[in-house]
């Protein structure tokens, strides 16, 4: 009974450190079939928020939000991934012009900003910016900077900013010349072995009919 | 008998291959999703408080006094936020007379340990951070005899205490004087 406590206990508290660590990422995953994508985590104000870590900012801050967008469909497609910005809602924008934010892919750091500009415009984002060729398993991390100037002022305290951000899938056939998509254990053809076993067991019952018929005859 | 088997073999084959078939029919999609985003901005808040040392709150209607009285009124702070930050009081009088003046009227027994006079605010020498509650700025005013005379009979004398709070986020002191912190509100 003990040992059955003691290891409810270390799971109960390897999840509580996990769970925070996880649920602080945003993340974007696409679930193949033309399947809508995913956002997580949301939040109180939006449920496909994808910044969870940019609430309650304050003059000053400079906060860096990771974001994963993941190609979750199976092994038969890849799938190309684009990303564009909507912009700021009418309401967030003289909120949103204050702040400064930046978009880019967290493993090329070399690379430009896909987006530099105020919160509120849509700039570099604006028309679809490819984020690469994903295969089944395949991810692509992005890091948002926000920058909120030091000299904002008091009356924007307690504000709310809605921006939105599209993302777009195109699927496309394996080629023969692909790189080896990595084994998920998804790729199952439960259709093809469904239909052996029904066949396979119906030829057994047949089987046993004829033997049971030639043996009464 | 082997016709039977035969018919028999072949609806199964053609079972296995529509399997495959169907299986292996493919459509390329495309598909949209939207995210919508949000941040949000916080907020300096506190709440004053003014009770006796009984603990109850401070009346609102007043109390009465006489020349000599010393009157309990412990007032304190409490962060309502969940950002930490810099804190200034200042104690304002008033009279209702345009004849008489309440200056000199109260003496404060003023927590100097913890707060700070400069260009008349008192400074808190700390951080209120989230759910703290800062000692008392006084925890009693006596009304100064020498000062009120005859001619305050009848009078409205007002304590009033105010109080501005400025981030600590991002505005660091190197000096350990809270006055210097980047923020304070005009007065």
């Amino acid at each position: 009974m003990k040992k059955i406590l003691t290891i409810l206990i270390a799971f109960a508290v390897a999840v509580s450190v996990v769970l925070p660590a996880y649920a602080a990422n945003g993340k974007a995953t696409y679930s193949g079939n033309a399947g809508n994508f995913v956002f997580n985590p949301g939040s109180d104000y939006s449920p496909t928020d994808l910044f969870p870590h940019f609430k309650g900012v304050m003059p000053g801050d400079t906060l860096t939000q990771k974001i994963t967008v993941k190609n979750d469909a199976d092994n038969k497609v890849k799938v190309k991934i684009y990303m564009r910005s909507l912009g700021a809602h009418a309401e967030s924008v003289e909120f949103l012009s204050q702040l400064s934010l930046k978009v880019q892919k967290s493993a090329d750091n070399e690379m430009a900003y896909m987006f530099d500009a105020t919160a509120d415009e849509t700039a570099g984002l604006t028309d679809w910016v490819c984020l690469g060729m994903l295969y089944s398993g395949g991810k692509v991390n992005l890091d948002v900077i926000l920058d909120v100037p030091v000299e904002l002022d008091n009356a924007f305290q307690n504000e709310i900013g809605y921006l939105d951000w599209e993302f777009k899938v195109e699927e496309f056939p394996i080629e023969p010349d692909d790189p080896q998509a990595p084994q998920t254990g998804d790729d199952f053809n439960v259709g093809l072995w469904s239909a052996v076993l029904v066949c396979s067991l119906f030829m057994m019952i047949l089987l046993f009919a004829w033997r049971k018929k030639e043996k009464e005859q | 008998m082997g016709k039977i088997k035969i018919k028999i073999f072949v609806v199964a084959l053609v079972a296995v291959l529509m399997a495959f078939i169907s299986t292996s029919t493919l459509a390329y999609y495309s598909t949209v999703g939207k995210a919508t985003n949000v941040v949000t901005s916080g907020n300096i808040q506190f709440i004053i408080h003014e009770t006796t040392d009984q603990g109850k709150e401070f009346p609102k209607e007043g109390v009465y006094i006489v020349p000599g009285d010393i009157v309990s009124k412990k007032v304190s702070i409490e962060s309502d936020c969940e950002h930490p930050f810099y804190l200034r009081v200042k104690m304002v009088y008033g009279v209702d007379s345009q004849e008489l003046s309440a200056e000199d009227c109260f003496k404060l027994n003023i927590d100097e340990e913890h707060w700070v006079l400069h260009d008349g605010w008192y400074y808190y020498t700390g951080i209120v951070n989230p759910g703290e509650t800062t000692p008392n700025v006084f925890s009693h005013v006596e009304i100064v005899g020498s000062k009120v005379d005859n001619s305050y009979l009848g009078k409205t004398l007002t304590l009033t205490v105010k109080a501005q709070a400025v981030q600590s986020e991002n505005n660091l002191i190197t000096d350990g004087n809270t006055h210097t912190a980047s923020g304070w509100p005009a007065e």
